[in-house]
């Protein structure tokens, strides 16, 4: 990262600089979804770039997530740098053979001779009333996809310079963005800067036990590592940042360091990040565990719209707070 | 209508390549020295030579479920080295894709060949892609969408056609109509037995071809990629055909209906009339043919048998560009 002097800026205006720029330096760099043009998308991230760049270059398409990305595969197989939107990330079914199939294998199966350089921005993750089919963690949906890349940022800094850094990489690349994180703060540096893929962040120091944690979850073990250091206890918060391929170096690190890891998302259980993490741990730390890694992770159910019914089953800060304690034990 | 007698004896030749490839792979794949499945591309050469005939180097196609014989082609058009085409069908080290893809998944951009895919209609959307980026780079290339009328049925169908017409995209879909989806009739499987009538909608033009017929095949396809080329935006060929080969478990068509493809209709039969219509070549000239382009076949096979398997360690590489595998 450059220094350059920082400003406040949402997530979302991040996220809208670091199109901006990336749109700016390289005229093979577009982007396509659905009312992201003049309208700049469901949430704004795409406001005003449509008046800047024109119809060519953020272009609005009808409800065809398939098309969509196979139009983005399609170019990027030709030089081009498509930066996709798919609404919500729960639309992604509609699209996932040809993330699946297409765009993780391509390099593969032809044996190097295309690449697939998109990177599809989509709008995750529960806890504001959107139901079943607006507000899922669909990361799961693709740990098991060799070639896809899955990258997941907590702040409005590492918003702007992880999306300049996928857009700027060869691969495809799902770029999830937190709902409930858009309207958050931050300090932004201004100008051109990237964030390294597959490079987890120390969101916070601690020496007791390590929580790994994504997007909003990071801010919920943040939360509680405040909380319980009154008690005493010093927690280190892993924002792990890229999901797939993740920094296993960092993790692995912290957790020999501390002896005890609680891995945080907001998924549900069985079959999500939080079990591949902990199946790692315990594989490569066995013998510096104090304790059995714990999962903080939603139940295992669809989610529901009610938000009494949603609040009971996304995890939260008091999730995190209950599993350092069972590992301090 | 009536081509000059060099293009229809090419054609001819490029079909009789077709032929000799399948008929020699599928000889070899009983035998046991072609591995995974296979689906031929027999009874429906006039197609794929026509295709071929016209697309440049500097086009893409998405070739179909039934490939080898397009993608020999491309490969021996623009590069001279079909044989390779073969070797990755044995899975072979010198196979155009280093034997990672194989039957249904090989490419090479040099050609012009954008990679089948053995999802059907799923590169109907990236075809979407290779388009538009020819429209944004002003480049008069023509992306070339071959599909199956089983892959009709997919949603990707209708997404494709809708955005390339929305945006005027310089897309030939080729729909290689040969009658059945595996063993779904077309009219079955379909709200139309004619695929035309579910693309009309979108606004291009949409004209069913006689597949079988290299004269018409050939002719329609040049008339679609000239209207493309001057920037018209999409066009849909049908071309009605039938494929030779049945199912695994055996032939599941009527006796009556084989027999009409395979002795009344086979499209190297017709092109072999048209040419001795002509008066201009004997019979024993295109017998010559025959037999060059099945002793070239032969050499291919030889070459793929001969040609060394790929490294073991292969086999993690490229999963990701630039970085090694997770693990």
């Amino acid at each position: 990262m450059t220094q350059s002097a920082t400003r406040t800026r949402t997530f979302v205006q991040a996220l809208n600089e670091a199109l901006d720029i990336a749109m700016a330096r390289d005229p093979n760099v577009y982007m396509l979804g659905e009312d992201i043009g003049e309208m700049g998308g469901d949430f704004g991230v795409t406001r005003g770039l449509w008046a800047k760049y024109g119809d060519a270059r953020v272009r609005d398409t009808p409800l065809s997530e398939a098309a969509i990305i196979g139009t983005s595969v399609g170019s990027a197989m030709l030089g081009m740098r498509p930066v996709a939107e798919i609404m919500f990330a729960d639309f992604i079914g509609e699209c996932y053979d040809q993330l699946v199939n297409n765009a993780a294998k391509m390099h593969y199966m032809f044996d190097g001779q295309f690449k697939a350089p998109i990177v599809v921005r989509t709008a995750c993750g529960g806890g504001f009333g959107g139901g079943p089919h607006h507000s899922q963690s669909v990361e799961g949906w693709f740990l098991n996809v060799p070639g896809i890349v899955l990258v997941a940022p907590s702040t409005p800094a590492d918003a702007k310079g992880l999306l300049l850094a996928s857009i700027e990489n060869d691969n495809p690349i799902i770029f999830l963005e937190h709902k409930a994180l858009y309207r958050i703060k931050g300090d932004v540096p201004e100008g051109y800067y990237t964030t390294p893929l597959r490079k987890a962040a120390v969101a916070r120091a601690g020496s007791d036990v390590t929580v790994v944690a994504t997007m909003k979850m990071v801010h919920e073990a943040l939360a509680a590592a405040a909380e319980l250091e009154k008690e005493g206890v010093s927690v280190e918060v892993i924002d792990l940042r890229t999901i797939r391929p993740y920094d296993a170096e960092t993790v692995l690190e912290s957790v020999r360091k501390t002896g005890r890891a609680v891995v945080a998302n907001e998924a549900p259980r069985i079959g999500g990040l939080a079990a591949e993490l902990s199946a790692t741990i315990g594989e490569e730390c066995f013998h510096d565990l104090k304790a059995p890694v714990a999962r903080v992770a939603g139940l295992d159910t669809p989610i529901p719209f009610s938000l009494v019914l949603e609040k009971y089953i996304l995890p939260g800060k008091e999730q995190v707070i209950a599993s350092i304690r069972s590992v301090m034990k | 209508m009536t081509l000059d007698i060099e293009t229809l004896v090419d054609l001819y030749r490029d079909m009789w390549l077709i032929r000799a490839f399948e008929f020699g792979l599928e000889r070899e794949f009983k035998k046991g020295n072609v591995p995974g499945m296979l689906h031929t591309g027999v009874g429906q050469e006039a197609t794929q030579a026509a295709l071929a005939a016209h697309l440049k180097a500097t086009d893409a196609f998405f070739p179909d479920h039934r490939c080898h014989g397009i993608n020999a082609l491309a490969e021996e058009k623009h590069q001279g080295d079909g044989e390779r085409i073969m070797a990755e069908l044995f899975g072979r080290a010198t196979g155009v894709c280093s034997g990672k893809g194989g039957s249904l998944h090989s490419a090479n951009p040099k050609v012009g060949n954008f990679g089948d895919n053995a999802v059907e209609g799923s590169y109907m959307a990236t075809v979407l892609g290779v388009a538009l980026a020819y429209q944004m780079r002003g480049q008069p290339s023509v992306a070339c969408c071959i599909i199956g009328d089983g892959t009709v049925g997919r949603g990707e169908f209708h997404e494709s056609l809708n955005m390339a017409a929305i945006w005027k995209l310089p897309v030939l879909y080729a729909c290689v109509n040969n009658g059945y989806a595996i063993s779904m009739p077309v009219g079955k499987g379909h709200a139309s037995a004619d695929i035309v009538d579910l693309a009309r909608g979108y606004g291009m033009p949409c004209v069913i071809v006689d597949g079988n017929d290299i004269e018409l095949a050939y002719a329609e396809v040049q008339k679609a990629i000239d209207y493309i080329r001057a920037g018209n935006g999409p066009y849909f060929l049908e071309f009605k055909t039938w494929r030779w080969q049945g199912l695994f478990s055996g032939e599941f068509r009527p006796a009556e209906e084989v027999k009409y493809w395979k002795e009344d209709r086979d499209p190297i039969k017709l092109a072999r009339e048209k040419i001795l219509a002509q008066g201009k070549l004997a019979a024993e000239d295109l017998e010559r043919i025959e037999a060059e382009v099945k002793a070239q076949i032969e050499e291919w096979i030889d070459f793929a048998k001969a040609s060394p398997m790929p490294d073991p360690a292969k086999a993690t590489a490229d999963v990701y560009v630039g970085w090694e595998a997770a693990s």
